[in-house]
């Protein structure tokens, strides 16, 4: 099976940036050589660690309290009336527009909410001018892969500063390594320790349950979440063979794991461990327990990992991760025998996700001209910012993204975004696709590549012919030209 | 409690299995199945709590296993259950005559993933994955040509797959298509079989725009589908949907915000749908219920059994349906969650059947194949 540079591109990477299909090598060699390196990151410099941003976080949950009294203390010295607005303020509404917003503790709170945001946005900045520009595309949509693999949402409040820092210091370094240690990295992660609510999760016998006992204070307890989805959605696969029981007990095994509060983060400063994750031995449930029937020992936070290195290497868990790895390169309904030809060389080579990766890559099947995927709109606009030397607007491929269905950061739930074409191909969706093309047209610089080259050179010649080229060569405007390249059907597939 | 009450409580006793359904009158309904009706289906995604939503307050075991997360001066409907206070839109529906909740029904899946749960409720199957499109689009295929569905949903819904006369909506992009480009497109799309189908009813969004002011939330969207569905040769069929259901800790404030948005959502989409209120039934329904007793995070684990609600002009409501497994530790599921006690699908049945008029016979092969043991809920509609 020949393996064309095109398909390398298209179907494997982010879409060809003009220059990219005159690379040296097939489309195989090309793809393998990608996996043998690790990509430059330069856009992601200087960007601060999770445990940074929980420190500013905590700092501007503070100055935002203090702001809350003094204006509740004013509010007390005017007059007895102002009581049921004080009401109101203490159980965490807004405060009536007229009570003043302008004290020092409010200036600080504004202005530590301004730098977490701004915060956010180089993050964003920074990753999709990584997809735009990097030459190892192959490795982008495979850190995207395992970023939606392991979703966490932004719009739960207290994960959304920590969603992108995850994909960045839990998925970037082990992309090419052994899924072992991105699981684990993953899970001892803020981000998702708090999305999944494990953050909160205390053993029923735990030291901290029982002093709260002793003292007979309400108490926090068990939380299954992050549990069950680690096994229905991240290893074996909701098929993949656990029962009810196994959940609580890994959800006992991993109680203790959590991520920093706001003394500790003071404490720490700037010497703060880099994610922010600590192992609480209080909270942690004592004893030995038993996941898919394999005992574990007490051993502190030593019981959750190995429990997850177990996960991690089986079988289950390989099938589950080549099906959606296979589903996600090659086809909505991948070939049985490539899926299988991948769980087997990731079983063989001991969780090596390279290994997965190679099998897919030299098999025939992911080669086939029947092979083809629907893009995702994330997928489209990159590929659109590949072709059309575009320059990176965070802010407006936020909005767009939003209005494409596909907000950044944002699946619908911890399964992630969609996968197959019925997901994304509706004739809304389309439609919007056909907006967007336009927009991101008008700002392709008139000065580089006509419409005809340009897509010569992104979609290969034997993709650019009869109505497609002629419309090309003939379009009014520069403009008109990119938008018919970027809404053509051709751009919408991976071929 | 009030002597009154105290005595309803008794009548019902913790173990009595409440049959609140009258006895199954056969598909005598089916003649009165009018014309030109409308179905709206409300999936909120996430697993609803449905005894928070509908807290069965005077049952003794609620407050035991609700403790202090139980919901405070619930508005008391009936003598056992009353509606979550968040909702005063919905409780004056209900004293209409117009709101019907369902209790303890859910899909036939009882595992507790959430995205099992809701393919199985979209497919109308009882298995994940036991159809690839969904039932509301097969029925939208067993309406009379002409009829069609619309989904207010970003993304076309699995429940609405399987129609070329189901679209989806979504607020638009601002910018408006240039119709040269469309010209130049047209022929590509023609020669592509995937897509062709597709780009053509894509170019029919061009007269649909809208302003896409303010946030775009539940309410908004059930407002949008009831103006859409509510005009003459409107949809028959629509679906909406929202998430953030999920409530595995501190649930009160999440569910109040929600709630409050739901509760506006029924406003919106009756005076969208306006004089075809009267033909409407508009059904809110989740994938699952949760654990009935409260968790150590202030909130409720993935359980079974859930709550459902109809509303519309098209409803008997101001009663409770479904039959009542009650709270006792014998009585919870697996002895964590609400038992279920009917199928969500005698619920889907009666709305096809009943409601829209598809055939009974089409209704067991075609939209809920496998189904034939499972009677359509009856006495739910108002005649």
């Amino acid at each position: 099976m020949s393996a064309s540079k095109a398909t390398a591109a298209n179907r494997f990477g982010l879409g060809a940036r003009p220059g990219e299909l005159e690379r040296s090598g097939d489309g195989r060699e090309i793809l393998l050589a990608q996996l043998a390196r690790s990509p430059a990151h330069s856009e992601f410099q200087g960007l601060p660690s999770s445990a940074a941003t929980m420190l500013l976080e905590h700092k501007q949950l503070a100055a935002s309290r203090e702001a809350r009294a003094q204006r509740k203390s004013a509010a007390g010295a005017m007059s007895a009336d102002a009581a049921p607005a004080m009401a109101a303020q203490a159980a965490g509404a807004e405060p009536a527009a007229d009570s003043g917003r302008d004290g020092p503790a409010d200036r600080r709170s504004a202005a530590l909410r301004r730098e977490l945001r701004e915060q956010q946005s180089r993050e964003y900045a920074a990753r999709f001018s990584h997809a735009a520009h990097t030459d190892a595309p192959f490795v982008e949509r495979l850190v995207q892969f395992w970023s939606n693999h392991f979703a966490v949402s932004v719009d739960k409040g207290d994960t959304r500063l920590y969603a992108a820092p995850m994909e960045r210091e839990a998925i970037r370094p082990h992309v090419l390594g052994r899924f072992q240690d991105m699981l684990l990295a993953v899970e001892t992660h803020p981000a998702m320790l708090r999305y999944l609510d494990n953050a909160i999760s205390i053993g029923d016998d735990s030291a901290v349950a029982q002093r709260a006992a002793q003292l007979r204070r309400e108490r926090r307890g068990l939380n299954e979440n992050l549990a069950r989805e680690i096994l229905e959605l991240h290893t074996l696969g909701v098929d993949g063979g656990y029962r009810q029981d196994d959940v609580i007990e890994l959800a006992r095994a991993i109680t203790g794991w959590s991520a920093l509060n706001s003394n500790e983060a003071q404490d720490y400063g700037d010497r703060a461990p880099g994610s922010g994750f600590v192992f609480r031995a209080r909270t942690h449930e004592p004893g030995a327990r038993r996941v898919l029937g394999r005992d574990y020992a007490e051993g502190g936070v030593e019981q959750g990992r190995a429990v997850l290195a177990d996960l991690a290497r089986h079988p289950s868990t390989a099938r589950h991760l080549s099906f959606k790895l296979a589903r996600h390169f090659v086809a909505d309904q991948p070939p049985k025998a490539l899926v299988e030809r991948m769980a087997q060389a990731y079983l063989r080579e001991a969780g090596d996700l390279r290994a997965m990766y190679r099998a897919m890559v030299e098999s025939d099947a992911a080669w086939s001209a029947d092979a083809c995927k629907f893009k995702t709109p994330n997928d489209f606009v990159i590929s659109a910012l590949r072709a059309g030397e575009l320059t990176v607007d965070a802010r407006a491929l936020t909005g767009l993204l939003s209005r494409l269905g596909q907000p950044v950061f944002t699946p619908r739930s911890p399964a992630g975004f969609a996968d197959t074409a019925a997901d994304w191909s509706s004739p809304d969706g389309l439609w919007k696709r056909i907006q967007a093309a336009q927009m991101l047209a008008a700002r392709v610089d008139g000065r580089g590549a006509a419409p005809y080259p340009r897509a010569l050179a992104v979609l290969g010649e034997s993709a650019v012919q009869g109505d497609f080229a002629i419309g090309l060569r003939r379009a009014g405007s520069a403009s008109e030209g990119h938008a018919l390249l970027f809404a053509s059907p051709a751009f919408q597939w991976r071929a | 409690m009030d002597p009154q009450r105290r005595g309803l409580l008794a009548a019902f006793g913790a173990s009595a299995l409440l049959t609140l359904f009258p006895a199954a009158a056969g598909a005598a309904g089916r003649a009165g199945a009018a014309a030109d009706t409308r179905l709206l289906l409300v999936l909120l995604r996430g697993g609803l709590d449905g005894l928070h939503w509908l807290p069965p307050y005077a049952d003794p075991a609620y407050a035991r296993l609700r403790a202090a997360a139980a919901v405070e001066e619930p508005i008391r409907i009936d003598g056992l259950f009353g509606l979550h206070p968040a909702m005063t839109r919905t409780a004056a529906m209900y004293r209409a005559g117009q709101a019907l909740p369902v209790v303890a029904i859910a899909p036939p899946y009882r595992a507790r993933s959430h995205f099992d749960a809701q393919d199985c409720l979209e497919n109308g199957t009882a298995r994940p994955g036991g159809a690839r499109d969904g039932w509301l689009g097969r029925c939208v295929g067993a309406l009379p040509a002409g009829e069609s569905g619309l989904a207010v949903a970003a993304v076309m819904p699995l429940a609405l797959r399987g129609n070329a006369r189901a679209s989806n909506w979504w607020p638009p992009l601002p910018k408006a298509v240039d119709p040269q480009l469309l010209q130049l497109l047209r022929p590509l799309y023609a020669a592509d079989p995937r897509l062709d189908e597709t780009f053509e009813r894509s170019t029919r969004f061009a007269e649909q725009a809208r302003a896409g002011a303010g946030v775009f939330d539940l309410a908004e969207a059930m407002r949008v589908a009831g103006e859409r569905m509510g005009v003459d040769g409107g949809p028959r069929i629509g679906f909406v949907e929202d998430s953030g259901w999920d409530s595995h800790r501190n649930q009160a404030p999440q569910l109040a915000r929600k709630l409050a948005e739901l509760d506006r959502g029924l406003a919106a989409a009756r005076d969208g749908f306006g004089a075809a209120w009267s033909r409407t039934v508009v059904a809110v329904v989740t994938e699952f219920g949760r654990t009935a007793q409260i968790n150590g995070t202030g909130g409720t684990d993935h359980g079974t059994g859930a709550m459902a609600l109809l509303c519309g002009g098209a409803v008997r409501g101001g009663r409770i349906a479904g039959d009542w497994p009650g709270l006792g530790p014998n009585q919870l599921n697996e002895g964590r969650d609400l038992r279920t006690t009917t199928d969500l699908r005698a619920l889907f049945k009666a709305l096809a059947g009943e409601h829209l008029g598809v055939p009974e016979r089409v209704l067991e092969t075609g939209l809920f194949p496998d189904s034939r043991a499972i009677a359509p809920l009856s006495g739910w509609r108002a005649t």
